[in-house]
């Protein structure tokens, strides 16, 4: 990949960082039930907004921040905790957004379908009956599992064409970038089945069981932040699991791992696949929020964001990319449109100032503080906690090998 | 007959642009490892310079290209100084660091040139047609065409026979023992990055004319000639060309048989795979690294 050798003595080899295996008795166990108490903490609270605030708008735009913090969350699990970067987490997004917009779109009421229960925009494209892959859509249940399972699929099989052949680091990058493209260019070409650069819009709203989910109401807000919480929950349990440690593994020395036995490829595409799905999600959810589908879901610059919004909170954090990605967000959507031009410039230095000074983004501010009020465990005290984190992502960094 | 000569002229004229764009990218990722997401801004800055240097001063055009080589190349200098250069021992990070040094020039242009589309005019003497072998071909993409080569051939040149292009070899192959000998290594990047920049504002130059000059402009650019170095092989200056040809080529003849987003999709699928089987590209070279 680089031609530039990675030299090991540039930065202290890798177990110079990783804490002493003696040295962790009852602590870190407390520390972990602390992790979950934290996490159950986050998931209340995004559950109680509804009760503090009570004008729809509000409630809309925050369900909205709190789909695009889903995604970054399925973005940290894949990146920060097993070290495939996908720069192409628009393909999940999207085709779950597509997935419940086609299902919304054949609910809409005949006055916008036009003849014979077809979409407008297929009316406009000449299409006489219904493609057959667009009936199971009038299906909710169909939909919602289609938006979840698409991704996966997806992801497995790109994954499995990946990872089976080594692929990693940069190149993981570049072909997850490329397949993001591919995907846009293809629902923008097939107009006549996906509406091509308009997307789908005029959506119906979900019905699940008889509860209409008005966008602009509580009750979608609460299966937002439901389903965020479940992913999270759900995330928190897979990095927990031995899975998780294998993956952490994985992104420090694939190598190693591999001569241990272990089936690198296998365990990887587990990671993006279940990435992939909650991705699909929170698709769904934005295009739910949004009421439309649009192939700019697909686009380099809202995949790239959601690696911004990652970073910025956390890569190595599912919540802290979920924090970093409703921040952000809640910053733009509340600055003046006057201001938002600027925004741009300032949200571009931030990043580069966090990839710069903070690879581990505000969460490892937050364990800094932590470490510094001696609330520590005792590996950091040791250890000057200001330049460990950022070495310990050095040497992860310069060990990807093409 | 007639249809064949055009599409393969469309095809070389896709694939001079592709390269021209390319060029600048295979210098900076083949010698540094930096996955440069900035580079599609750097071709815009090149792109508006040409534009401000025309309306604003009147330069003609083959001035400002000059112009625009150095002053894209100042900028690119600045960057490698001011983020790029904490980051070689993390080149996942450089793809990150890099796209916010994009969004940054992009707003940055937004808000000072306003975010219209801006037109650059082709200069007089090239705005005609030739005829050859009897098809009509638009004489500034025979002029683009031409600079491709001539800017091929002085990139070779730099490379292989210049004290500068001696230590850049020295220094992509190991830059530790390049440093023991007394090169200046941080020097020698930060020079190389400039050149690679500057080549991309003379490619955003060369194209401002034929496109439509945009603040997001550049965000097509970088994809693509990311495909077309990655095919070639980092680090092979021939493998660039081949790979620009290639690609020129194939999206020419599918956009001929299909339509152009298909036939930009196909090209793209066709990269995975081969990226999936020769992750090192077409044509590497040699170096043992």
């Amino acid at each position: 990949m680089s031609r530039i050798k990675s030299p090991s003595h540039a930065w202290p080899p890798a177990n110079s960082s990783a804490p002493p295996a003696a040295a962790r008795p009852s602590l870190p166990q407390r520390a972990s039930y602390v992790q979950i108490l934290v996490y159950l903490a986050f998931c209340l609270l995004i559950l109680a907004v509804p009760l503090v605030i009570d004008d729809a708008f509000l409630l809309n735009k925050y369900a909205r921040y709190l789909a695009l913090g889903l995604a970054a969350a399925a973005l940290s699990l894949s990146w920060g905790y097993s070290g495939i970067l996908n720069l192409g987490q628009g393909v999940s997004f999207g085709l779950g957004a597509y997935a419940i917009a086609m299902h919304l779109k054949l609910k809409t009421s005949p006055v916008h379908t036009g003849a014979a229960g077809l979409p407008d925009f297929m009316v406009w494209n000449n299409v006489q009956t219904l493609p057959w892959f667009w009936e199971p859509f009038h299906s909710t249940l169909f939909a919602i599992l289609a938006g979840m399972l698409l991704p996966v699929i997806v992801a497995s099989l790109l994954g499995w064409f990946m990872f089976r052949a080594r692929i990693v680091g940069v190149y993981v990058a570049i072909i997850t970038l490329a397949m993001l493209v591919v995907t846009n260019l293809l629902f923008i070409d097939q107009q006549r089945y996906t509406g091509g650069f308009n997307g789908l819009t005029d959506l119906a709203w979900l019905e699940i069981g008889g509860v209409e989910f008005d966008p602009y109401s509580p009750t979608f807000y609460y299966l937002t932040a439901g389903c965020l919480s479940v992913c999270l929950l759900l995330g928190l349990a897979l990095t927990r699991s031995k899975a998780g440690l294998i993956l952490r593994a994985i992104r420090n020395d694939v190598d190693r791992v591999r001569f241990f036995g272990y089936d690198v490829a296998a365990y990887q595409i587990l990671a993006f696949a279940v990435s992939a799905g909650m991705a699909g999600v929170a698709g769904m959810l934005y295009a739910m929020v949004l009421e439309f589908a649009s192939p700019t879901f697909m686009g380099v610059p809202l995949s790239l964001s959601m690696v911004i919004w990652a970073a910025v909170g956390g890569r190595g954090s599912l919540l802290g990319a979920t924090i970093g990605a409703i921040l952000v967000n809640f910053m733009q959507g509340s600055l003046s449109e006057t201001f938002l031009d600027t925004w741009q410039l300032i949200l571009g230095a931030l990043f580069i100032l966090v990839v710069l000074f903070l690879p581990n983004g505000l969460a490892s501010l937050i364990d800094m503080a932590g470490e510094r009020l001696g609330r520590a465990p005792p590996r950091a005290r040791t250890e000057e906690p200001a330049a460990a984190a950022p070495r310990a992502m050095g040497t992860f960094n310069t060990k990807q090998r093409g | 007959m007639d249809i064949v000569l055009g599409q393969l002229f469309t095809g070389l004229s896709i694939g001079s642009i592709l390269l021209l764009v390319a060029l600048g990218l295979a210098i900076i990722y083949g010698s540094m490892g930096v996955i440069n997401l900035a580079h599609g801004e750097f071709v815009m800055l090149g792109a508006y310079s040409t534009w401000l240097l025309q309306s604003a001063f009147g330069l003609p055009f083959l001035a400002c290209l000059v112009l625009v080589f150095f002053m894209v190349a100042f900028a690119g200098w600045v960057v490698e100084r001011g983020v790029v250069r904490f980051l070689y021992y993390r080149p996942l990070d450089t793809i990150l660091a890099t796209w916010g040094i994009g969004i940054i020039l992009q707003q940055a242009v937004r808000l000072s040139a306003g975010a219209e589309l801006r037109y650059v005019q082709t200069p007089e003497a090239l705005a005609g047609s030739i005829d050859l072998l009897g098809i009509a071909i638009p004489s500034y993409r025979l002029f683009i065409l031409a600079v491709t080569a001539g800017l091929l051939l002085l990139t070779w040149f730099l490379v292989q026979h210049t004290e500068f292009g001696m230590k850049l070899r020295a220094v992509t192959q190991n830059r530790e023992m390049a440093s023991c000998y007394g090169i200046n290594s941080s020097r020698v990047f930060s020079l190389t990055f400039a050149f690679g920049s500057g080549l991309a504002g003379l490619a955003g130059a060369l194209v401002a004319p034929i496109k439509s000059v945009a603040p997001d402009m550049g965000t097509n650019f970088v994809v693509d000639a990311f495909m077309v170095v990655v095919v070639g092989g980092v680090g092979s200056l021939l493998g660039t060309v081949a790979s620009s040809g290639i690609l020129g080529g194939s999206t020419a003849g599918l956009a001929f048989l299909l339509n152009d987003t298909l036939a930009k999709a196909l090209v793209f699928l066709a990269v995975v795979v081969l990226i999936r089987f020769r992750p090192r590209g077409l044509f590497v070279d040699r170096v043992r690294r």
